[in-house]
């Protein structure tokens, strides 16, 4: 579907564009969510076949023909759980740096350099 | 060509002669530089009577071995660069030591006294010794550039090293002289002559203005006695070498001292007219004019030896 | 045999049950801990085991399922070594941080089984999906652990570093997506068969951003600010594993996804790993934080790594193929024990400056391991980095691959630089702090320590066949055990240094032939005697000898060395042996350094030169194919001529000379100056003697070295005459000397390397004789210069002896030794034609009267110091080897033809024209004639007549007191008023200007300086903040896709 595929292209542009513009760290992770949404879109599309149905056996699926490509919607559950797992992460790193340093502008952290 | 007992007499009959034709020399010369300074001057066998004197003097004083041993390095130094020259062409006996080495030997020789007497002076811990030295020793290495490319130079005209063959291949009448068949290494070699002399313009190391007397100041009586010895037999040993080189050497003894008194009158003449250089002016003066010329006479040279 | 899935359901279960044994108690859980660390080495060092005796690979799949339609971790050997390597990183780094796991929560324990879990299923597992699970998983447990410690560095740093791996993961993600879509697999072996970069745009990208993604993960220049804050701020202990283990995982997840890369892609991998490796390099000059500059430093080894592998790859060379794992394991290994090392000893040491890091001086041990990490990271034997080096400029350079050779070369410099200032740095540095070492931090320093040592040894038998390097392997054994006696006092470590090396003299040298027994005698004969002062010394002396006996090891390696990987570790060991005699003085940290990098930047050089020339003679290692090279050789003969230069110390190359001689200790000097500084010239003996015989086209190097011994001595000698310190004084005359020997060498002709010869043993015997004499004197006044010295003749009176008897030598005038040299140049330069060269190198000998004049006459001679007053004679260890050096340049002096004839000999096999005819005593060339025993007698006999005479006359002499001087009619009062030593040849420098600056050291300089700024502008780009880091991954992978697709 090159549809999802565009679409999906575009929030992971715009992830990017938003972790690369905004300076509030609470607003790069929701740049980060995003990019993570669009690549998971994209997982989708690829592996999305044209007039064919989720990969779920019952009885509306008789073959392996009816039915689109499994794997992506596997792999693409387990890259949900490693995205959620990484925005806590991130989260709770914001967390901490608010709570060290009362500040969540990202440019504010730049005891390390050079 | 080798060493045989005989030959240590004829070398002290060489040294005889020579100390004598120094001693007057020396003698003459100062009359000259006395009448051209418009005063009287000394008798010319003055230098004996000073010579004598100092030797019979006695103030027993010593600061030390090396201080001792100075002017035993000083003449052992002069007396060594005389005897390794061959002194009369042809004549195996008035060759001396000759056998020892060739002409490099004599020009390294010749550090060995100024090194004991520098180091002499050294301990006699005074200071005008001190600067004495440092001042005689950088204008010696200066004014040698000029003697080293000069030998190099008469090396590379007759392919030899060898004080003897140099002069063999002088022979035959004063057209084969260096001086003529090289001039411009036989003037290179003339300035480096007043260079090695250490009379003016080159003279600021015995100062007797500025420094009481250089290196010597502490030496007296019978130190200054063999000092003097050896100034009236090294600088002579030099106008030797000097003569062997560019003025064809000498088969006689006659033509020989006749030559000596020419060259080294070379050096008194310039002496008398030109006033004294300071150190580091002379130094700059060996840098900046011997070793130009230096380098042109040798790239002639290497032109005319073909 | 435990299956390897065992470690993966070690590490789950026990990491799930962990907090349960917790409510038993701490204790309880730390045990389980430890046990599962050690069990999941154990599986596999098991397998290890069996897959090097030849068993096969095992591979698991799930649920039974063969791929692609399940996912497999395969156990092969590779796998085995690498998760092995992990594991037990994994169980030595849970020891180190065993405090920390005590006193804080489960979860650090929890997160760290994961950690290392995860870094086995990145090696382990075969499928691209997989692997990007375990990458987040890895990912997820550093970054956890990094949040455990509260400080702000640390947090900020673990932000920093979750965002670039996020970005990174998610490219790789794509990229996976998108294989899958044109391959139908997952699996990456499968992926490799079927798909075809080159077949369309779409799948190249798709490669392509894999690769970029998974190289992202290695922090490539300049997209690695995020890790090189996380190197600078994490807890050491988990930094170490991050540095080895996680970059050990990728750079294994590299090797995996290998295969799907073509041409194009892996030299692009080549040229970011290059990159990366040459710029971290350069950035670390500004660094001075140590653990940033260890994180440099990693990064800059993995990208070398990543350049190695790409281009051995791209070359032909299979994926395992023994080249390959000689190289780049071996770089790797390398890289992975020092790092470690290094990270777990800034835990000990817990300081962020790098010369905070003296404190380690408190622990012999740790310094000593401080030490070796430093080394085996720049590459010199006889750790395993120097192999895999010296391997991958071969290869390289069969392959023709110069311009990565030169690169790789300056990279390691730059290395080099900033790791042996801090070495210098902790060596010398102040000491202000105590050190606080737990034993648990200890532990698994002294275990890589030893790894190191090992892989080292192992590596040297890989290399080549394991063959070439035997020759040295009795002689290292003997410096290990000098470092096991090091405690034992040095009487008996001298006495058995001295037998030991007696004994060994006397093996060596009858199997020399030529020119290699002159050297050989000086190189230990000479050795052995200069031992002889050591026993002026009280204590232990730590240190001391087994890094000294390195020296004249590699000395004499150099003369049995027949092939050029022989050569160049000998070369290496006489260097960094050196190099800690050097840096044993007071004040010699600069000098040594500048020593170091001198030596290595030649020791490159002369790499490179190595490396053309196997290419050029098909693949031949032996030195005697220096003579018959086809091709290049003008280069060649250049680079390596370079190399010697440089411990030559010719004008150009010499400003590291004087420091290290002036500044290192008294018995020490005496061994660089007289023997060390042969080494260069024995190197460039052996070249003289190729180029004799090779066919050098245009390049007429023998000229050009010719005006560089000539320029060497009058520079050399002229700056000697300027020094107020008497040691220096005698470095630079070194300069001056070592001048002469070049051009000599350079005449290339029998008179030439005669007189070469001539002046390095006389070189040997007056230099060992002034340095001893000067360095007793030293000891007893505690001052250098000599204007501060002055009448010490009085107390000194046989070292002033050995000063007298070493300048006439040195000076060359007659009748001792140094007057063959002068009348061999006379006649050298004769035969030659070199006038121009000859007159300058013979007006700088004469400018040698004047610090030989200056050196005597200042310390010993003109006015004694009040406080000098009561010092005695230098110690009788000094004495001895002065009066056996004096024996010998007396026996030289009077009978030359007894040592000048037989070398004569010696060099008709190379030079056949005998120039120089010995009739009995008598020398003969075809200019002159001279005769060392007639000189002698003739001197002597004058001398004792007149000093008989004065006697006769003056014996009655009295010593007078030092005052009893004429000094215009006043009476001098204090010494220091009279002693006109300080700036003594003022006139000489007012004379000749500017010909008395110090150009070459300005250059230097400059050149340092440019470095440094470049450095510190270029660094600029990290800023700290973190979407600038984002901001750099995202231009670099843009960037980097159009110069591959541009390139």
């Amino acid at each position: 579907m090159l549809l999802t595929i565009i679409l999906g292209i575009i929030l992971i542009v715009l992830g990017l564009w938003g972790m690369l513009s905004q300076k509030n760290i609470i607003k790069i992770i929701i740049g980060f969510s995003i990019m993570d949404t669009g690549i998971h879109l994209l997982i989708l599309s690829i592996g999305y076949i044209k007039d064919r149905t989720a990969p779920i056996m019952n009885q509306a699926v008789q073959s392996a023909g009816q039915v689109i490509d499994p794997v992506p919607s596997a792999l693409v559950l387990t890259a949900i759980v490693i995205g959620l797992a990484i925005t806590a992460l991130m989260l709770t790193y914001a967390v901490k740096l608010y709570e060290i340093k009362g500040s969540l502008e990202i440019s504010d952290f730049k005891e390390l350099k050079w | 060509m080798g060493f045989e007992p005989i030959k240590i007499l004829y070398a002290l009959g060489t040294i005889f002669i020579i100390f004598n034709v120094g001693m007057l020399i020396q003698g003459i010369v100062r009359k000259i530089g006395a009448r051209v300074g418009k005063r009287y001057g000394i008798r010319f066998y003055q230098p004996y009577i000073d010579l004598i004197k100092n030797y019979v003097m006695r103030s027993n004083v010593t600061h030390g071995v090396m201080f001792y041993l100075g002017p035993v390095f000083r003449l052992t130094g002069g007396l060594g660069v005389f005897l390794f020259i061959p002194i009369i062409y042809g004549s195996q006996y008035f060759s001396n030591f000759a056998f020892a080495g060739d002409v490099v030997l004599v020009l390294y020789f010749i550090f060995f006294g100024s090194l004991g007497m520098a180091l002499g002076a050294g301990e006699g811990g005074h200071p005008y010794s001190a600067i004495g030295v440092s001042r005689g020793l950088a204008q010696v290495t200066a004014a040698e550039i000029a003697l080293v490319i000069a030998v190099i130079g008469v090396g590379i005209q007759y392919d030899t090293l060898s004080i003897t063959e140099m002069v063999a291949a002088q022979q035959g009448g004063i057209a084969n002289w260096t001086m003529v068949t090289n001039p411009l290494l036989t003037i290179l070699a003339m300035l480096a002559f007043l260079g090695a002399m250490g009379r003016s313009p080159f003279d600021v190391v015995l100062a007797p203005q500025e420094i009481p007397i250089g290196p010597p100041t502490e030496y007296h009586s019978t130190f200054l006695g063999i000092m003097q010895t050896n100034r009236s037999i090294f600088p002579m040993a030099k106008t030797i070498l000097f003569v062997n080189l560019f003025f064809g050497g000498a088969t006689n003894w006659i033509v020989l001292i006749l030559k000596i008194f020419i060259v080294y009158m070379w050096s008194v003449v310039v002496g008398v007219v030109f006033p004294r250089f300071r150190v580091d002016h002379s130094i700059r003066w060996w840098y900046k004019y011997a070793l130009p010329l230096g380098i042109i006479a040798i790239i002639v040279t290497t032109l005319i030896a073909g | 045999m435990v299956s390897p899935i065992y470690i993966f359901i070690i590490a789950l279960g026990i990491g799930f049950l962990l907090s349960l044994f917790d409510k038993a108690g701490r204790a309880v859980a730390m045990t389980i801990f430890y046990g599962a660390l050690l069990a999941m080495a154990f599986i596999s060092g098991q397998w290890l085991l069996h897959l090097l005796q030849g068993a096969e690979a095992e591979i698991i799949t799930t649920a039974g399922f063969q791929p692609p339609f399940s996912i497999n971790l395969k156990m092969g050997l590779l796998e085995a070594f690498f998760t092995f390597l992990i594991n037990t990183l994994g169980f030595l780094a849970g020891i180190y941080l065993l405090p920390k796991f005590k006193s804080q929560k489960i979860y650090g324990m929890i997160l760290f089984l994961m950690l290392i879990m995860g870094l086995n299923g990145l090696v382990m597992t075969g499928d691209m999906f997989n692997l990007f699970v375990f990458l987040e998983i890895t990912s997820i447990a550093t970054v956890s652990i990094i949040a455990i410690e509260k400080n702000l560095k640390s947090i900020s740093a673990g932000f920093k570093y979750v965002i670039a791996g996020g970005i990174a993961s998610a490219f790789y993600l794509i990229a996976t997506i998108f294989l899958y879509r044109f391959t139908g697999v997952l699996n990456i072996a499968m992926m490799a068969e079927t798909l075809n970069v080159a077949s369309s745009q779409a799948v190249f990208l798709s490669v392509f951003i894999l690769m970029i993604a998974v190289i992202v993960e290695l922090k490539p220049f300049p997209a690695n600010g995020w890790a090189l804050d996380a190197y600078e701020a994490v807890d050491s202990g988990v930094v170490a594993v991050i540095a080895s283990g996680t970059s050990a995982a990728m750079l294994f997840v590299f090797y995996k996804i290998s295969p799907l890369l073509n041409n194009t892609l892996l030299l692009t991998a080549a040229g970011i790993g290059l990159a990366t490796f040459t710029f971290s390099n350069l950035l670390a000059l500004k660094q001075k934080n140590a653990k940033r500059l260890l994180g440099y430093s990693s990064i800059g080894q993995i990208g070398l790594i990543i350049t190695a592998y790409a281009l051995l790859v791209r070359a032909g060379y299979a994926r395992n193929s023994e080249i390959v794992m000689l190289t780049t394991g071996g770089l790797f290994i390398n890289h992975f024990l020092a790092k470690a090392g290094l990270f777990w000893l800034s835990g000990v040491v817990e300081k962020e400056k790098l010369e905070e890091w003296s404190t380690l001086r408190n622990n012999p041990i740790l310094l000593f391991a401080f030490a070796v990490f430093v080394i085996a990271l720049v590459g010199l034997p006889p750790f395993p980095g120097f192999f895999a080096k010296w391997q991958l400029v071969m290869t390289f350079a069969n392959q023709g691959l110069f311009f990565w050779i030169g690169l790789i070369l300056l990279g390691s410099f730059l290395e080099a630089i900033y790791l042996f200032r801090w070495l210098g740095k902790v060596l010398k540095s102040d000491l202000k702090a105590e050190l606080k070492a737990k034993i648990s931090q200890i532990f698994p320093i002294l275990i890589y320590l030893l790894a190191i040592l090992i892989g080292g040894g192992y590596l040297s038998r890989l290399i080549n066949q394991g063959t070439s390097l035997s020759i040295l392997y009795l002689p290292v054994l003997f410096i290990v055990f000098l470092f096991f006696i090091d405690f034992l006092p040095v009487a008996i470590k001298n006495t058995l240094v001295i037998l030991v090396g007696s004994y060994y003299t006397y093996l060596i040298i009858p199997q020399l032939s030529g020119y290699r027994v002159m050297l050989g005698v000086i190189f230990l004969a000479g050795g052995v005697l200069l031992f002889i002062p050591g026993y002026f010394k009280r204590g232990k002396r730590t240190g001391f000898y087994p890094l000294a006996v390195m020296m004249y090891v590699g000395l004499a390696g150099l003369l049995i060395s027949e092939n050029t990987l022989q050569f160049f570790t000998s070369w290496e060991l006489m260097t960094l042996g050196s190099y800690f005699l050097i840096i044993r003085g007071k004040k010699s940290e600069p000098h040594a350094l500048s020593y170091m990098l001198f030596s290595i930047g030649g020791a490159f050089v002369m790499l490179f030169g190595f490396g053309i020339l196997y290419y050029v003679n098909g693949n031949s290692m032996a030195l005697s194919s220096l003579g018959n090279i086809e091709s290049m050789a003008g280069i060649i003969y250049a680079l390596l001529g370079i190399a010697f230069l440089t411990k030559m110390a010719s004008i150009g190359l010499h400003i590291w000379l004087p420091g290290a001689y002036g500044e290192a200790e008294a018995d020490v000097s005496p061994m660089l100056s007289a023997i060390l500084s042969k080494a260069g010239m024995f190197g460039l003996l052996m070249l003289m003697a190729a180029i004799q015989t090779a066919n050098l086209g245009s390049i007429n190097l023998p000229y050009v070295l010719g005006w560089l011994g000539a320029i060497t001595v009058f520079i050399g000698n002229l700056l000697a005459i300027y020094q107020e310190d008497a040691k220096r004084l005698l470095a630079y005359s070194s300069v001056g000397n070592l001048g002469y020997i070049l051009f000599g060498l350079a005449l290339m002709s029998h008179m030439g390397w005669l007189t070469s010869i001539t002046y390095a043993l006389n070189h040997f015997l007056f230099k060992a004789l002034l340095f001893l004499a000067i360095g007793g004197v030293v000891y007893r006044v505690k001052t250098k210069n000599m204007y501060e010295m002055g009448g010490l003749i009085k107390k000194m009176p046989l070292s002033f002896v050995s000063v007298l008897i070493g300048i006439i030598a040195l000076s060359g005038v007659p009748p001792l030794s140094g007057f063959a040299g002068k009348w061999l140049t006379y006649n050298a330069v004769l035969e030659k034609g070199w006038y121009l060269q000859g007159v300058i190198v013979i007006i700088g000998g004469l400018i040698a009267f004047l610090y030989c004049f200056r050196l005597i006459y200042a310390v010993f001679l003109g006015q004694l110091k009040d406080k000098h007053r009561q010092v005695k004679e230098a110690p009788v260890w000094f004495l001895i080897p002065q009066v056996i050096l004096i024996g010998a340049i007396m026996l030289f002096s009077t009978y030359p033809a007894f040592i000048l004839g037989p070398v004569g000999k010696m060099l008709n096999d190379i030079l056949p024209e005998n120039a120089l005819i010995w009739e009995n005593l008598d020398a003969y060339s075809i200019y002159g004639h001279w005769n060392g025993f007639l000189i002698m007698m003739i001197t002597g006999g004058i001398f004792v007549i007149v000093f008989l005479w004065l006697y006769f006359l003056n014996r009655k002499a009295q010593k007078v007191k030092q005052f009893n001087i004429v000094y215009a009619a006043e009476r001098p009062s204090r010494p220091e008023l009279t002693h006109v030593g300080y700036n003594f040849f003022a006139h000489y420098k007012k004379a000749l200007g500017s010909l008395s600056q110090p150009y070459v050291t300005k250059f230097w300089n400059t050149m340092a300086d440019i470095f440094h700024s470049s450095a510190g502008f270029i660094r600029r780009i990290y800023t700290g903040d973190g979407q600038t880091y984002i901001l750099h991954i995202i231009i670099f992978i843009v960037v980097v896709y159009f110069l591959t697709i541009g390139g």
